[in-house]
């Protein structure tokens, strides 16, 4: 019987990851406070307060996740339990009051306007955390022993309620090109540059190995060294891909006239 | 990281991927060029006007008996006062004045606190790069400011044009219909698909934080980190990713006039206006880039109008 009890375990703690690693990354990438205006319970705090709310709840998820998982402590069942209740009650106030707003629980993909789906799924993961309070295994036990079939059908259960799951779709289906879209950091993209053929080629004739110069323009970012003839040596970098194409020219450092030493170059 | 120099990240970027380097200036194929002319007024009679010019020659002008002058409403050469900073559409050869906007201002920006029962005190935060500015909003020109501004709250944005007058900032006309969301909430662009749009349309505006006779423009989808601007990147008209340097080529659906013009500053609260230009036909929404005067004015610009429809392309 515990098995049968024990066997959403997973897919709770799965769950409560997920939504915690989700929650985050929208708070650190957002930077803009109004882009939470449309997000989950966080439209019912003032606008100052909603990064700090999100995060707090993205760290109740997380302690309520890693309860599941070490022990079989009632607190940490009967604190899921309620968390999810809680929640089912909250989407139920939000679509009352907002019901523009998205719910929110995993992050800004889940911007879609709080639906019946929504709260079914929380209504089900009630049910599941209700299950796992019997239950008298930690979650790593569960894991160690997968009852698989039971996991299977838990998740395709949540897969049905889960309205981010077409988002997500839509998402890769209508990607922005690659000029439209944030690109990695300067130091993945140097570090990218530097893993190429083409920086092997060059590298001996740079004065330093740190660029003098640096940007983005639509899907290149451009490094610009110094070679020992005080000359511009410009390395193109492609945004897209882990081992991405890259261009290099030495330009002369007095006149303008490029001297272009490689066709293009992949790395 | 310094920025050596802008202009040479065209050369470089040129180099790098065996494209051609553009060349900044007016398109020679857009018919009898205007030119911007900025100075200080040092005397003006009906038909004569002798200016300085902001490295320090002295200038002499027709003013073409068509001329319009403008300060604060139309008026007649003989009302500007001398010390009056001017900025003028000139034509044959920066001879003969045809247009003049004399110490005119653009304020753009969002709105910090709102102070005053007859004459409002608006302060404002233009941007990171601009700072803050005070603004006094007339008591005759608080109605029809606000007919277009009906927000005149903290956390929205404001855009207005006026004068500059015994060191007061005056705000007299607005520039546009207040956006409806509050500076930070700023609508997401449209889905974007995948392909290369090769022309984007939306509208173009003028501020007045560019230096004197700078032709340039200020655009709002730059990388944050590249431009040390921790606002950029923000449209909602679906831009491409450039870098300060970049040379757009800027066409004005109203007049046809085209120009290069580079990339040489963060367009952040341009970026932030998701309005629309009715100057000639509806634009798109979204303003896509923010031209200095000069530029804005050899593109056929009025400075009072605001803004104009604009396609842009990679020069």
């Amino acid at each position: 019987m515990t098995f049968v009890l024990a066997s959403q375990l997973p897919v709770l703690i799965a769950v409560l990851v997920l939504g915690t690693v989700a929650k985050v990354i929208t708070v650190s990438s957002g930077g803009e406070p109004g882009s939470f205006s449309k997000l989950g319970p966080a439209v019912l705090v003032p606008a100052r307060m909603q990064g700090p709310a999100l995060l707090g709840c993205a760290l109740g998820e997380l302690v309520l996740a890693t309860g599941l998982l070490l022990t079989a402590h009632p607190i940490f069942r009967w604190g899921a339990v309620a968390f999810f209740a809680l929640s089912t009650y909250v989407l139920l106030e939000l679509r009352r009051r907002r019901p523009d707003a998205g719910c929110g629980c995993f992050g800004e993909i889940s911007a879609a306007p709080v639906g019946r789906r929504s709260v079914g799924r929380t209504i089900v993961l009630t049910g599941m955390a209700g299950m796992a309070v019997w239950a008298e295994v930690p979650g790593v036990a569960v894991f160690a022993d997968p009852p698989w079939p039971l996991i299977a059908a838990g998740l395709v259960a949540l897969a049905v309620m889960s309205p981010e799951i077409e988002e997500l779709i839509d998402r890769v289906r209508y990607r922005a090109p690659c000029e439209q879209r944030p690109a990695p950091a300067e130091s993945v993209m140097l570090s990218r540059l530097r893993a190429s053929g083409a920086w092997r080629a060059h590298r001996d004739q740079l004065t330093t190995t740190d660029p003098y110069d640096s940007w983005r323009e639509l899907c290149w970012r451009f490094f610009v060294f110094r070679n020992q003839d005080r000359d511009d040596v410009v390395f193109a970098v492609y945004l897209s891909g882990r081992r991405p194409a890259v261009r290099v020219a030495v330009v002369s450092g007095e006149d303008s006239d490029a001297l272009p030493v490689y066709t293009p170059v992949s790395a | 990281m310094a920025y050596p120099s802008i202009e040479r990240r065209r050369v470089l970027a040129a180099a790098a991927l065996g494209r051609e380097v553009g060349v900044p200036g007016p398109d020679p194929g857009s018919g009898d060029p205007l030119h911007a002319v900025t100075g200080t007024i040092l005397d003006v009679s009906p038909h004569l006007m002798t200016i300085e010019r902001p490295d320090g020659r002295t200038d002499r002008l027709i003013i073409a008996p068509w001329a319009t002058i403008w300060r604060g409403a139309e008026v007649t050469p003989a009302d500007l006062p001398v010390g009056a900073r001017v900025i003028m559409r000139t034509s044959r050869e920066r001879k003969v004045v045809e247009r003049v906007w004399a110490d005119i201002v653009r304020i753009t920006g969002t709105i910090l606190s709102v102070e005053g029962r007859k004459d409002l005190v608006v302060e404002l935060h233009c941007g990171p790069h601009r700072g803050r500015r005070t603004v006094v909003i007339p008591y005759r020109a608080t109605g029809r400011l606000q007919v277009r501004h009906p927000q005149l709250e903290p956390g929205y944005l404001f855009d207005a044009i006026g004068i500059r007058q015994d060191g007061t900032t005056l705000a007299l006309l607005p520039a546009t219909s207040q956006p409806t969301y509050p500076a930070r909430a700023v609508p997401p662009a449209p889905p974007a698909y995948a392909g290369v749009q090769p022309r984007i349309s939306g509208t173009a505006t003028w501020s007045d934080a560019f230096d004197e006779e700078e032709r340039g423009l200020a655009y709002p989808m730059l990388e944050r980190a590249d431009a040390a601007c921790p606002d950029a990147g923000v449209s909602c008209a679906g831009l491409p990713y450039l870098a300060l340097g970049s040379l757009l080529q800027i066409r004005n659906s109203c007049t046809d006039r085209t120009a290069n013009l580079p990339i040489v500053t963060c367009g952040c609260v341009a970026g932030r206006f998701c309005d629309r230009c009715v100057e000639c036909g509806t634009s798109e929404r979204g303003r896509i880039v923010e031209l200095s005067p000069s530029s804005y004015i050899e593109l056929g610009g009025e400075l009072v109008k605001g803004c104009f429809n604009v396609q842009i392309g990679l020069g």
